[in-house]
C-alpha cells in the first residue's frame, strides 16, 4: 500500500463541495459499514484519487443519519474491533437514486461544456 | 430521525467513542501494511484531522449554536454588570426614563388613537360632524330628523347611513343598582350595517324602530353581561329601566370586544331610536363608503347635499353658512378627549422620542468610556483566537440585556406616569362627569409591549452599536501595548465628544420646547378675561329631582344670595344659566329693532342681578337687572361687541332685539337692552370675546342652576357654609360640583398644562442626562490625564490654569453643542407652532433661556472634574503609572 505513488495526500483530488454525502450513501448500497470502512472504500473504489479527510466524515455521517437517510449501531468489525456500523434505509436509497440521477446531468452537462470549448 | 423527535440525541460521548474506534481501525490497518506501531499512530492521527475540531462540529450540529452563544453571551453580561452596580443602575435608569416616557405616552395615543374598531371593514366607516365656519373643528355631530332624510335619500356615496344617539343614562332594573352608564339610541341598521354579531340572543334589526316610537327592546354588551349578569343566559327576556323611561327588554347581548362607536367612552347598552321629527334627535351620524368611493368623492358630493338640508324651509336662520364636514371613523367617532389630546400627544410622542434618543447618546459615551477602558481585556480576548463576529455581538448582547432591563422598568414607569395623566385628563370639562373608559388609557396591551419591545432593542443596538464595534475592533498588539500606557485614539475621544455635543444640542431643544409652552400656559393663566377670576367660587346645582316652578324658584335663589351676601368674607353671589368657562352655552341670532338687514350671531347666558357685579364685569351704560324689572316688558344687558354688532354706533339703551334661538329650532323673543358691559370671555380662552346677549333669568319662567359667589377670602374656605346654606334654602337640590373659577379655567386648557408640564419635566430630564454625559466625559478625561496633569503641575501650571483648562473643553463641547442645538430649537418651534395655534411662536426668549439654562448646567458639571484635576497631587500622579 505504502508504495503507491497515489499515496500522497497532496496529489489526492478535494471532494467537492456536497458529493461526500452522495459517495457515502453509494458506498453503503453494498452492505453496512462503519466509517473508516466507507473512508478507505471510497478511497479505494476512486482508484486513490479522491481523498477523504477522515475528520470531515463523521459529521457527513452524522448529517445523513439525522435526515433518515441512513441508521446506525454499534457492532464489532471483522477484526473483532467495537465499531459505528452505517446501512441505509429506504429513504436513503431513493435520495441515493436521486442524487445519482442529478450528478450525471451535472457531470453531462459539465462535460459537454468543456468539451465543446476543447474543440 | 425518531430518536431526534423522541428527544433522544445522540451524545456527545458516543460521537467520541466512535472516532476512537475509527483511529483504532486505521492504525490497525496501517500496522497490518507494515508500519511501525508509531507511524501507525501518528499516520491515523493525522488522516483523520483535527479530532477536537470533528467534535465541536458535532456539538455545534446539535442545537440552535446561536442560542447557545446568546446564552453564554448572556451570563457573561449579567456578570459585567454584576460586577459595576453603579454603572449599571445609572444605565437602567437612563434607559428606563427614556423607554418609559415613550411607552407612557404611547400607550395614551394607542388606546385614544389607534385602537382600531372591531367591525366590518372599519375602513370604510366616516363619521359626519357639521360646524359653522370660524368655530374650533372638527364640529359637532348631531342632525335633526329633516336633514338625517335628506341626506340618506340624496346621497349616492354610502352603502350605510347610520343612526345613533350616543349619551348618558341611568339604568336600572330589578336587581340592579342604579347606575350612569354610556349607552345610545340607534337605527334599525346599526349592528347589521357595522357587522357586529350577537354573543346571545339577537341584536336590535329594522324591525325594532318605528316613526314617533320604537319597540321596547334593549342590547347589552358583552362587559356589561359579564359585570352585572355573571353571564348568566337568562338575561335574555330580562327588564332593565333607562332614565325612568318604560321598561326595555333584553333581546341580546353583543360580541365581546364591542364597545360601541369609540374607545374610552365604551358604550355597554343601545336600544332602538325613534325616528321622526318628534323622535329622539339630533341624531349622530355614521356611513359606510360604498366601495370604491373614496372620502374625497363623498366629501364633494355631500357638500351639496347638506346645502339642501341647510336650506329646507325647516332648518332655521341660525344654521345658514353651516359646513359638513366627512371623518374617518374607522379607530372610533371623535369623542371630547380624542378631540383634545390628538395634537397634544403626537408632540409629546415626538418630545419623548427626541429624550429617548438624549438618552441613547448618553448611553453609548458610558459604554464608549467603559470599552475604552476594557480594551486590554478586548486585545487579550483577540490574542486567545476570540473571532470579532463573537466579541461585537457579546458587547452588543450587553447594551442590548441594559436596554432590556430599561424597557421593563420603563413599562413600570410608564403605568404610574399614566394614571398621573389620566388624572389631568378628568379635570377637562366635559370629562370631568363622563365615566369614560380609562383603563384602556394606562393598561398596556399587545400593541404597547410590542412597542416598549421595540424601541428598547432599537435602543440598545443604537447606542450599543458603535462602543461594540470599536471594542471588537481593537488591535491587540497596539491595544496591549496601549492598555500599559495612557491616551486613546483621536477619533475615539472625538466620538465621545460629539455624543456629549448632540446630547447638549438634543437638550436645548428640549429645554426651550418646554419654555415655549410653559410660558404659553403662564400667558394663558394671567390672560385678561373680562372678569376678575380669583375668589371666585362656582356651584352647580341639579334641580332635575325637585318640582320648584319659576316663581319659586325666582323668591328662593333671592332668598339665597341674600343669605349667602350675609355670610362673612362673601362680597356677593349671583345665579345664571352658564358659568363662563364651562363649555358653550346657547347660541342665537340677533335681530336689531329698526335694522332688519343685521343679523348678529351672539351667545346668550340668563343672568340674575348682581351678576355683573359678582364676576367683576363692568358697566360701560345703562343699569343692572332689579327687582322692578319682574312683570315688566323683558329685558337684556348685552355685552360691548354685541352693542357694536347690533347698534354700531348709536346708543342701545332702551332698544329692542330679538332673539331667534337655539340651533335648528324656530322660536322668537324681544328684549329690550337696559345696560352694556365690558367683553367677557365665554367659553374658550385663546378666542377673542363673542357678543352676548345676558336676558333677565328672573323673567324667564325657568331655573338656572349655576351659582357664583364672590368671596374677600380664599373661596376654599367658605365651601362649607355655602352648602349648608344652600341646603337649607333649596331642600331636594343637591350641589352636584363645586369649584372654583381658577379650576374651570384649568378645566378649560388641559392640553396645554399637560403639554407644558410634561415638557418642563421631559426638558429637566434631558438637561440633567447632558449634564450626567459631560460629567462622565470630563471625569474620564481628567482620570485618564492624572499623569499629564502631574508633569504640568511640576512644571509650574497654577490650580487655575488647570481648572480653566477643564472647563474650556466643558464649555467648547457646550458651544458645539449649542451651535447645532440653536437652529434645530428654531425649527422644532416653527414645526410645533404650527401644530398648536396660538403660540407665541416668534419671541426668542424660551431658547436664550435654555441655552443659559444647559450652560450653567454644564458649569456645575464641568467643575467637579475640574476641581478633581485642580487637586491632583504632582508626586502621586507621576507615579500614577
Amino acid at each position: 500500500m505504502s508504495t503507491q505513488s497515489k499515496n500522497d495526500e497532496q496529489e489526492r483530488l478535494k471532494l467537492l463541495q456536497g458529493t461526500l454525502d452522495l459517495l457515502i450513501l453509494r458506498t453503503l448500497i453494498l452492505g453496512s459499514q462503519h466509517g473508516q470502512g466507507i473512508a478507505h472504500a471510497i478511497q479505494q473504489t476512486s482508484d486513490e484519487e479522491l481523498l477523504v479527510e477522515h475528520g470531515a466524515l463523521y459529521p457527513a455521517l452524522q448529517r445523513l443519519e439525522e435526515r433518515g437517510w441512513i441508521s446506525a449501531k454499534w457492532g464489532v468489525s471483522t477484526n473483532n474491533r467495537k465499531a459505528r456500523f452505517y446501512s441505509l434505509t429506504s429513504a436513503g436509497r431513493k435520495q441515493l437514486a436521486a442524487e445519482t440521477t442529478k450528478w450525471n446531468r451535472f457531470a453531462a452537462a459539465i462535460g459537454r461544456i468543456l468539451e465543446s470549448e476543447g474543440s | 430521525m425518531f430518536a431526534r423527535f423522541f428527544g433522544l440525541k445522540r451524545k456527545a460521548a458516543d460521537f467520541s467513542a466512535e472516532i476512537q474506534a475509527h483511529i483504532q481501525l486505521e492504525e490497525e490497518h496501517l500496522r497490518e501494511q507494515g508500519l511501525s506501531p508509531e507511524e501507525a499512530h501518528n499516520r491515523a492521527h493525522r488522516a483523520f484531522g483535527n479530532v477536537t475540531h470533528a467534535q465541536e462540529r458535532f456539538y455545534e450540529s446539535h442545537r440552535w449554536l446561536w442560542f447557545d452563544h446568546l446564552w453564554q453571551d448572556f451570563r457573561y453580561a449579567t456578570r459585567m454588570l454584576r460586577k459595576s452596580p453603579g454603572f449599571t443602575a445609572v444605565a437602567v435608569l437612563t434607559l428606563a426614563l427614556g423607554i418609559g416616557a415613550n411607552t407612557a405616552i404611547f400607550t395614551i395615543m394607542n388606546g385614544l388613537m389607534l385602537c382600531t374598531l372591531p367591525v366590518r371593514d372599519p375602513g370604510q366607516l366616516v363619521e359626519l360632524l357639521h360646524h359653522q365656519p370660524g368655530e374650533p373643528e372638527p364640529g359637532y355631530n348631531g342632525f335633526p330628523w329633516f336633514a338625517y332624510q335628506i341626506i340618506r335619500d340624496g346621497n349616492h356615496v354610502f352603502s350605510e347611513l347610520i343612526v345613533e344617539g350616543m349619551n348618558f343614562f341611568t339604568v336600572r332594573g330589578n336587581e340592579l343598582e342604579p347606575q350612569t352608564v354610556f349607552g345610545g339610541a340607534v337605527g334599525g341598521n346599526f349592528f347589521q350595517g357595522l357587522g357586529v354579531r350577537p354573543a346571545a340572543g339577537r341584536l336590535i334589526g329594522p324591525e325594532d324602530v318605528h316613526m314617533d316610537s320604537h319597540a321596547p327592546v334593549a342590547v347589552v354588551s358583552w362587559s356589561f353581561w359579564k359585570s352585572r349578569f355573571d353571564l348568566d343566559p337568562g338575561i335574555i327576556g330580562k327588564k332593565i329601566i333607562i332614565n325612568d323611561d318604560a321598561p326595555l327588554t333584553i333581546i341580546g347581548v353583543t360580541q365581546r370586544g364591542f364597545y360601541g362607536l369609540s374607545d374610552e367612552a365604551q358604550q355597554v347598552i343601545w336600544w332602538p331610536v325613534s325616528l321622526g321629527p318628534g323622535g329622539d334627535g339630533p341624531f349622530g351620524l355614521l356611513a359606510r363608503l360604498k366601495p370604491g368611493v373614496s372620502l374625497e368623492q363623498a366629501r364633494v358630493e355631500m357638500a351639496v347635499v347638506f346645502q339642501r338640508a341647510v336650506n329646507a324651509p325647516d332648518a332655521g336662520p341660525f344654521v345658514k353658512g353651516m359646513q359638513l364636514r366627512i371623518e374617518p371613523a374607522g379607530d372610533g367617532v371623535s369623542t371630547p378627549l380624542s378631540q383634545m389630546l390628538s395634537t397634544p400627544l403626537m408632540v409629546l410622542m415626538a418630545t419623548v422620542g427626541l429624550l429617548l434618543l438624549l438618552a441613547c447618546a448618553n448611553l453609548a459615551g458610558l459604554l464608549l468610556a467603559r470599552g475604552a477602558s476594557r480594551q486590554h481585556e478586548m486585545a487579550v480576548r483577540v490574542c486567545l483566537g476570540a473571532g470579532r463576529c463573537r466579541l461585537l455581538r457579546q458587547t452588543l448582547t450587553e447594551s442590548l440585556l441594559l436596554s432590556l432591563v430599561g424597557g421593563a422598568v420603563g413599562i413600570f414607569l410608564a403605568y404610574f406616569a399614566d394614571l398621573a395623566l389620566v388624572r389631568v385628563f378628568k379635570s377637562g370639562r366635559l370629562i370631568a362627569a363622563a365615566p369614560l373608559h380609562f383603563e384602556a388609557l394606562t393598561n398596556p396591551d399587545a400593541h404597547v409591549l410590542l412597542f416598549t419591545l421595540a424601541i428598547a432593542l432599537l435602543t440598545g443596538v443604537l447606542c450599543g452599536a458603535v462602543p461594540a464595534i470599536r471594542a471588537s475592533s481593537a488591535a491587540p498588539a497596539s491595544a496591549l501595548q496601549q492598555a500599559s500606557r495612557l491616551g486613546e485614539s483621536r477619533s475615539r475621544r472625538l466620538f465621545g465628544k460629539s455624543l456629549v455635543a448632540s446630547q447638549v444640542a438634543l437638550s436645548l431643544v428640549l429645554v426651550s420646547s418646554a419654555g415655549l409652552f410653559v410660558g404659553y400656559l403662564s400667558h394663558l393663566q394671567n390672560l385678561n378675561l373680562g372678569f376678575e377670576r380669583k375668589n371666585l367660587l362656582l356651584a352647580t346645582l341639579d334641580f332635575a329631582q325637585s318640582n320648584y316652578n319659576a316663581a319659586q324658584f325666582s323668591r328662593l335663589s333671592q332668598n339665597l344670595v341674600m343669605r349667602l351676601d350675609g355670610i362673612p368674607g362673601v362680597s356677593s353671589a349671583t345665579f345664571s344659566g352658564v358659568s363662563p368657562m364651562s363649555g358653550p352655552g346657547p347660541k342665537a341670532f340677533v335681530f336689531t329693532e329698526g335694522h332688519p338687514e343685521k343679523r348678529a350671531q351672539a351667545f346668550i347666558n340668563y343672568v340674575a342681578p348682581d351678576y355683573f357685579e359678582t364676576y367683576g364685569t363692568p358697566f360701560l351704560a345703562g343699569r343692572d337687572f332689579s327687582a322692578r324689572d319682574q312683570g315688566g316688558s323683558t329685558v337684556a344687558i348685552i355685552n360691548e361687541t354685541a352693542a357694536r354688532d347690533c347698534f354700531g354706533n348709536e346708543n342701545p339703551i332702551g332698544r329692542r332685539i330679538t332673539l331667534s334661538h337655539i340651533t335648528w329650532v324656530k322660536g322668537e323673543r324681544t328684549y329690550e337692552v337696559v345696560g352694556v358691559v365690558g367683553d367677557a370671555k365665554y367659553s374658550d380662552l385663546q378666542q377673542a370675546a363673542p357678543p352676548t346677549i345676558y336676558p333677565d333669568l328672573l323673567q324667564q319662567g325657568f331655573t338656572a342652576s349655576e351659582l357664583a359667589i364672590r368671596t374677600r377670602i380664599n373661596p376654599d374656605a367658605v365651601v362649607r357654609i355655602v352648602r349648608r346654606t344652600e341646603a337649607a334654602v333649596f331642600t331636594g337640590v343637591p350641589i352636584v360640583r363645586i369649584r372654583t373659577m381658577n379650576e374651570q379655567i384649568d378645566s378649560t386648557i388641559v392640553p396645554q398644562r399637560l403639554i407644558a408640564m410634561l415638557s418642563a419635566g421631559f426638558g429637566a430630564l434631558g438637561t440633567l442626562l447632558a449634564a450626567i454625559g459631560l460629567y462622565g466625559l470630563l471625569a474620564y478625561t481628567v482620570a485618564r490625564r492624572t499623569n499629564e496633569i502631574g508633569i504640568r503641575m511640576a512644571l509650574g501650571a497654577t490650580q487655575g490654569n488647570l481648572m480653566r483648562m477643564v472647563l474650556q473643553e466643558a464649555l467648547l463641547l457646550v458651544c458645539v453643542g449649542l451651535a447645532v442645538g440653536v437652529p434645530l430649537a428654531f425649527c422644532t418651534r416653527s414645526v410645533t407652532a404650527s401644530l398648536i395655534g396660538n403660540l407665541p411662536a416668534s419671541i426668542v426668549e424660551p431658547i436664550a433661556v435654555g441655552a443659559a439654562t444647559i450652560v450653567a448646567s454644564a458649569l456645575i458639571a464641568a467643575y467637579l472634574p475640574a476641581r478633581r484635576a485642580m487637586r491632583v497631587d504632582p508626586m502621586v500622579a507621576l507615579r500614577h503609572e
